[in-house]
C-alpha cells in the first residue's frame, strides 16, 4: 500500500548464492504462489476425508488407491511432512519478507523533513500557494487552526534564514507499523499451535454421578495424571418437545486435598478452566445401575421381586435358578429390526447345566412372556447410573493463538482504514508585501480520499482571505 | 407468522427494485433511477422489519433467539447484506448503472431461500452462544461485500474489453457504465471491506469452536473452505498492493475468490459433510 517509496531490500553481503536464497524468500512472487498452493491442498483435503478409520476409505477407493493414498498421506494430510513444508516455507517467507522491509518502514515512520523545499516540492501533486492581504501573524493562527482540524497536535515549526516560516504537520504515522503487525501475528498463530501440540493436549474422561477422577486419558492413548480431582455431582440433560437437546450440564467440583476449591456447572458453550486445564461438556451417558425385577408364573401370578446389582448373580426367590443383569443397550433391535427401546442382558443360572442369555425390554415390560416357560420376567425398576463426558484440554499455546488473531485484525484494520499523511505548509511575505502561503500534502494510501480532504483544506485556507 | 409476510413483502419489493434498476439501464431516466434506489431501500428496509419481526415472534415461542441460524435464516440476511452494501456503494461512488447486476441478487437469494423451511427452530446446545452473532454477521457481511466485488469484476472485463477494441457502445449498456478505471477500483475497496470482516470472522468462528468445543481449529470442511476464501484473497491483496496487478488479472482473481466463497457458504452443505451443516434436513 506504501507504494510511493520503493523500499530497498536490506544488503545482504556475502556469496552469490545467499544473495539467490534470500532473493527467494523475499520474492512477493513466493508468497502469492504459496497462499495458491496452500488454498489448493486445502481443497484437496475437502475433498478427500480426514482421519477416517482405513475401512472407510475402502469403500470408496480401490485398494490400490488407498494404499497410494496412504502412503502419501493423504489421509492425514494437514499433518503430513508436504504440508507443514509449506507451511514452514510460508513462516520463513514471512520472516525474510519482515526482515527485508524492516528498515525502510522504520524510516519511512521516523524520517522527519520538515521543511518544504524544492524536491519535496517537486512529488506533491497538490501543491498550492495563496495570497493574503492579511498580516503574516493572523494568516498563521488561522492556518494552525485549520490544519490543526484534519492533523491533530502541533506542527514542528521551523524558522528558516530567509524569514520563511516552516510548518509540518503529521498524522497516523504508526500505521506503517501494520506490516508488522499483519505478518508477525502470522507468526505468532503458528507459534502458538506449535507450543500447543507440544506441551498440550487433549483427553477425555467419563465421570459418574457422585464420583471423582483424578487422571484422563489423552487422544494419544496415554494417562494424564491431573494435580486435582474432578467430581461429577449431577449431570443433566433437557430436551425439547420434539426431542431434540437442549441442554446438557455437569454440576462439577474440583477438589484438592479432599477439599473443594471451585464449584460449577458447565455447559456446552461454557466449560470450566482450573489452573490451565479445562473441561468441556462433550457427551453423556448412562450405565445401569441396579434392576428390579418381578417374576411372573405362566398364569400371571407374581411369584416374587428380585433387585439385582448389575453384573452380580442372585438368587430367583421360589426358584433354584440364579439371575445376572449383565448387558445394557440404549437403543435395542428386535428380531424383525424394529426399535425396543432399553434393554437388559440377563443371564440365568440353573442349577444344573450352562446359562441362558435373554434380553428384558425396560419399555415393553411383559416382553420376556412370549419365551414361554414356567415363569417369565417383567422389568419393575431400572436405575441407571448417568455420567458425563468430559473433553478435557490443556493448551500453554491458546493464548499466543488469541495474541496474534487481535495483532493480525488490528493490523489489517490499520493497513487498509489508516494512512500515514504528511502535510507541508511554509508562509512568507512576498515582495510586494503580501502574506503568502504554500501548502502540499501527501499520504502513502487511499490517496483519493486524502485528495479530497486536500482539495476541502485548500479551500478553507483560500476563503480566509476575504 | 408475521415474519414470513414480512419477508415475502420484501422479496417482491426486490422484484420490483429489480425491474426498476433494469429499466434504468435500458431508458436512463433519472426517475427511474431515482425509483429503483428508493424501492431497494424500500426492501432493505421491510426486510429489516422482518428480521426483527422474526427475532422478536421467536422471544414471543419462548425460544429467543438471533435469526441468524439456518438456510433460510442465513439466505435473507445475505441478501439484506448484499442490498445494504450496494446501496452504500451506490451513494458513496454514484454509479447506479450498477444497480442492473447487483439488484437481481437480493430478490434470486430470497427467492431460493422461500424454497427452505422457514419455521423457527430452537436451537441445539451448540449454537447457543453469544459468539453466535458476531461470528455469522461478519462472515456474511464480509461474503456480501465479495459478492458485490464479483459482479463489478465481471463488469469490468465486459467495459474494459470493450474499451480495448473501441466499441461503439453509445447504444450498448456498456456505454452506460462507469470506466473501467472506476471498476477496478470498487472491485479492490469492496474486497478492502470485505478481507477484514472476514479475518473477523474466521477469528470469532474459532475462538467459538475452542469454547463449545474445546478446539480452535479442526479443520472441518467449513472452516477449511473459509480459509481458503481468505487465502485467495490475500493473494489478491499482495499481488494489487505489492506487485501492482490491476484490471484483468485482479478482476479475474476476484471472481475466483467470489467462486470459493459461494462453495465455502452452500457447496460445503449442500455437498461436502461437517460440524457446520445447518442444510441438512433436520
Ligand atoms: C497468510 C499470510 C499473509 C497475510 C494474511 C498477509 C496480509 C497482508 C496484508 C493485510 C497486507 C496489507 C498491509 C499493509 O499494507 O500494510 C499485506 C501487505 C504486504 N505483505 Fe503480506 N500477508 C501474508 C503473507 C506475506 C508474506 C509471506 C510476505 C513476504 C514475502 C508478505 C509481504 C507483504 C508485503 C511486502 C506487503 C506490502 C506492504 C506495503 O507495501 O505496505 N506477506 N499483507
Amino acid at each position: 500500500m506504501s507504494a510511493d517509496e520503493p523500499v530497498k531490500s536490506a544488503k545482504t553481503e556475502g556469496p552469490d548464492w545467499i544473495e539467490k536464497i534470500w532473493g527467494f524468500l523475499t520474492s512477493l512472487k513466493l508468497v502469492i504462489i504459496l497462499l495458491l498452493i496452500l488454498s489448493a491442498l486445502s481443497i484437496a483435503g475437502t475433498v478427500i476425508e480426514q482421519n477416517k478409520p482405513l475401512q472407510e476409505y475402502y469403500r470408496y477407493y480401490q485398494p490400490g488407491t488407498v494404499a497410494l493414498f496412504m502412503k502419501l498421506g493423504l489421509f492425514d494430510m494437514y499433518h503430513s511432512w508436504w504440508f507443514v513444508a509449506c507451511l514452514s516455507l510460508l513462516a520463513l517467507n514471512i520472516t525474510a519478507c519482515t526482515t527485508d522491509r524492516y528498515r525502510g518502514i522504520m524510516a519511512g515512520m521516523q524520517k522527519k523533513t520538515p521543511i518544504l523545499d524544492e524536491k519535496i516540492s517537486k512529488t506533491l501533486q497538490n501543491l498550492t500557494t495563496i495570497r493574503y492581504a492579511l498580516p503574516l501573524d493572523a494568516v498563521e493562527k488561522k492556518m494552525v487552526e485549520l490544519a490543526g482540524r484534519g492533523f491533530s497536535g502541533k506542527p514542528v515549526v521551523t524558522a528558516a534564514e530567509d524569514g520563511v516560516s516552516h510548518y509540518f504537520f503529521e498524522k497516523g504515522k504508526y500505521s506503517r507499523l501494520s506490516f508488522f503487525l499483519t505478518h508477525l501475528s502470522i507468526l505468532i498463530i503458528f507459534l502458538g499451535a506449535l507450543v500447543g501440540s507440544f506441551f498440550g493436549y487433549k483427553g477425555y474422561v467419563n465421570i459418574f454421578e457422585g464420583e471423582t477422577v483424578s487422571q484422563v486419558e489423552t487422544r494419544a492413548g496415554k494417562i494424564q495424571y491431573l494435580n486435582f480431582q474432578v467430581k461429577c455431582n449431577t449431570f443433566d440433560a433437557e430436551f425439547y418437545p420434539s426431542g431434540a437437546p437442549m441442554d446438557y450440564r455437569s454440576d462439577l467440583s474440583i477438589l484438592q486435598n479432599g477439599k473443594e476449591i471451585i464449584r460449577k456447572t458447565i455447559r456446552v458453550n461454557d466449560p470450566l478452566t482450573f489452573e490451565g486445564v479445562t473441561f468441556y461438556q462433550s457427551s453423556y451417558g448412562g450405565q445401569p445401575d441396579q434392576i428390579t425385577i418381578d417374576v411372573v408364573n405362566k398364569d400371571g401370578a407374581l411369584r416374587g421381586t428380585v433387585t439385582a446389582p448389575f453384573g452380580r448373580k442372585v438368587d430367583i426367590p421360589g426358584v433354584v435358578d440364579k439371575v445376572e443383569a449383565a448387558d445394557y443397550q440404549e437403543h435395542f433391535h428386535l428380531p424383525d429390526g424394529s426399535e425396543g427401546g432399553r434393554a437388559i442382558g440377563v443371564n440365568i443360572y440353573p442349577a444344573k447345566g450352562g446359562p441362558a442369555g435373554l434380553w428384558l425390554l425396560v419399555d415393553h415390560p411383559e416382553y420376556d412372556k412370549h419365551r414361554g416357560g414356567d415363569y417369565y420376567f417383567r422389568v419393575n425398576d431400572l436405575k441407571l447410573k448417568k455420567y458425563t463426558g468430559l473433553q478435557v484440554n490443556r493448551d500453554p499455546g491458546e493464548i499466543l493463538v488469541w495474541l496474534g488473531s487481535i495483532m493480525l485484525i488490528a493490523g489489517i484494520m490499520l493497513a487498509f482504514f489508516i494512512s500515514h499523511k504528511k502535510l507541508w505548509i511554509s508562509l512568507r511575505t512576498d515582495k510586494k508585501g503580501r502574506s503568502e502561503l504554500t501548502i502540499g500534502g501527501t499520504a502513502n494510501k487511499n490517496r483519493d480520499a486524502f485528495a479530497r480532504e486536500m482539495e476541502q483544506l485548500i479551500q478553507s485556507l483560500k476563503e480566509v482571505s476575504s | 407468522m408475521t415474519n414470513s409476510l414480512l419477508f415475502g413483502i420484501a422479496t417482491f419489493v426486490y422484484f420490483f427494485a429489480m425491474v426498476l434498476y433494469v429499466s434504468y439501464l435500458a431508458f436512463r431516466s433519472e426517475m427511474l433511477g431515482k425509483a429503483a434506489s428508493l424501492s431497494l431501500l424500500g426492501g432493505v428496509v421491510v426486510e429489516t422489519a422482518a428480521i426483527g419481526m422474526r427475532w422478536y415472534e421467536s422471544y414471543q415461542m419462548g425460544i429467543g433467539r438471533a435469526p441468524l441460524t439456518n438456510l433460510y435464516e442465513s439466505l435473507t440476511f445475505f441478501a439484506w447484506t448484499i442490498a445494504l452494501i450496494y446501496l452504500v456503494l451506490e451513494r458513496k461512488f454514484k454509479m447506479k448503472t450498477m444497480g442492473a447486476f447487483v439488484a437481481p441478487f437480493p430478490f434470486l437469494i430470497m427467492a431460493y431461500a422461500s424454497l427452505n423451511p422457514n419455521d423457527i427452530q430452537p436451537l441445539v446446545p451448540a449454537l447457543k452462544s453469544n459468539w453466535l452473532i458476531s461470528h455469522v454477521v461478519t462472515c456474511f457481511v464480509g461474503y456480501a461485500a465479495f459478492a458485490v466485488s464479483f459482479v463489478v469484476s465481471i463488469l469490468y472485463l465486459f467495459k474494459a474489453g470493450a474499451e480495448q477494441f473501441s466499441v461503439k457502445s453509445a447504444g450498448s449498456f456498456l456505454g452506460f457504465l462507469p470506466p473501467s478505471s472506476g471498476l477496478d477500483e470498487i472491485g479492490y475497496k469492496t474486497i478492502a471491506i470485505g478481507f477484514p470482516l472476514l479475518t473477523i470472522g474466521i477469528v470469532t468462528g474459532a475462538f467459538w469452536a475452542n469454547v463449545a468445543w474445546g478446539t480452535y481449529w479442526s479443520w472441518d470442511p467449513k472452516e477449511t473452505w473459509s480459509l481458503i476464501v481468505w487465502l485467495i484473497y490475500a493473494a489478491y491483496l499482495h499481488a494489487r498492493i505489492t506487485r501492482g496487478w490491476r484490471g484483468k488479472r485482479a478482476a479475474i482473481l476476484s471472481i475466483v475468490g467470489f467462486a470459493a466463497t459461494i462453495f465455502c457458504y452452500l457447496g460445503v452443505n449442500l455437498i461436502l459433510s461437517g460440524l457446520h451443516s445447518y442444510g441438512g434436513a433436520s
